[in-house]
């Protein structure tokens, strides 16, 4: 009798065990792929953020080298009326060509892409091209200073269309689209005009722009490394 | 009879499990070292059974009981960010060998002294 209740214990259990392993060796089989594919994902996840933190930490030491060598400059020149000159001059330099945070009179547009719910339509969404022509005239009306979602635009400046996602400055930008420009907020104001290139975006494509004047417009710095390794200057 | 038991469980388990719908994927890594957990139980059992020490209670309760801590563990360690599952494999298939060595052992002294039966008893056969 014992041996009975012994050999339907063992019985049962063998039963589980081997349930569970001929389980666990079809998931297995099925999941190879999927599974193959999610620890690449979290390789890659983990990579990714691994490099962003690299590159936070880099940034942050840069900004700090520019503080000091900023305040070497001015420690040095300070006795010499030209040097201050000088200073004065690269400084400006630096504001035009986007090396540096500003602040002023301007406006903003900010256009979305629409949701209308059909995927994929072309019409629907912002193009890397719509954001060019709204860059050129914002350029034509006498910016000065203008940004994407924080991207300034430098004369290095790329707005490139790198598959579902639009790229300013080799950085990811979506939508919605803040650009801000800092100029002569009159002029700034035509990009607003009948048949600009705004209100065709409006009335063609079905993308509705919110645009403001904004007395404190303030941009961002260039955050990338502007190079003249090709350039050679003619005395 | 118990031999029987255990192959009729095991045959009808593997039919059922090939039969059985996939787990999603996430959760194969507790099975997985449940299975572990089991297959040292059943370890330890045959081990005790050579030793005559074999207690019913005591099997069972391991079986299930080790199962189901080493997928708690597995969890705990999930939501930790620790590994503790490595732990578990660690001393599981550590305890496996072990007891494996043990069967093993008991086997061959076995083998050996039947030889050595074998031989003594054809030495008497030859005298006489």
């Amino acid at each position: 009798m014992r041996k009975k209740k012994v050999a339907i214990t063992l019985g049962i259990m063998c039963l589980i065990l081997t349930f569970g392993i001929m389980i666990q060796l079809n998931t297995t089989n099925k999941a190879d792929q999927t599974a193959a594919r999610n620890i690449r994902e979290n390789g890659l996840r983990d990579e990714v953020l691994k490099w962003k933190e690299k590159y936070d930490i880099a940034y942050e030491k840069l900004e700090q080298a520019q503080t000091t060598l900023e305040e070497e400059r001015k420690k040095s020149v300070s006795k010499d009326a030209d040097s201050v000159q000088k200073q004065e001059e690269l400084k400006q330099i630096n504001t035009a060509l986007g090396l540096n945070d500003v602040t002023g009179r301007g406006i903003i547009i900010t256009i979305k892409d629409n949701n209308s719910g059909k995927l994929g339509d072309r019409n629907d969404i912002i193009h890397d091209s719509d954001l060019k022509n709204i860059i050129n005239e914002l350029k034509n009306s006498g910016a000065q200073a203008i940004s994407i979602n924080d991207q300034r635009i430098v004369p290095s400046t790329a707005i490139t269309c790198v598959g579902s996602v639009i790229q300013v400055n080799n950085e990811k930008v979506g939508s919605p689209f803040i650009i801000k420009a800092i100029g002569n907020q009159d002029l700034l104001w035509n990009v607003k005009r009948p048949g600009g290139f705004l209100e065709i975006l409006e009335y063609t494509y079905g993308i509705p722009n919110e645009t403001k004047k904004v007395n404190n417009v303030s941009i961002p710095k260039y955050s990338g490394v502007l190079t003249d390794k090709y350039l050679e200057s003619i005395k | 009879m118990i031999f029987v038991a255990i192959l009729i469980g095991c045959i009808i388990g593997a039919i059922l499990g090939i039969n059985a719908p996939v787990i999603p994927y996430t959760y194969s890594g507790y099975l997985a070292i449940s299975i572990v957990a089991a297959l040292d139980s059943v370890f330890g059992g045959i081990t005790s059974v050579l030793n005559g020490k074999f207690d019913l209670k005591i099997f069972v309760s391991g079986f299930f009981g080790n199962a189901i801590l080493s997928i708690l563990l597995t969890y705990l360690g999930e939501r930790l960010n620790v590994d503790i599952y490595l732990a578990a494999i660690v001393v599981f298939v550590g305890r496996m060998f072990t007891n494996l060595g043990i069967i093993r052992r008991y086997y061959i002294d076995k083998w050996t002294d039947k030889l050595k039966e074998k031989s003594m008893n054809k030495e008497e056969t030859k005298k006489e």
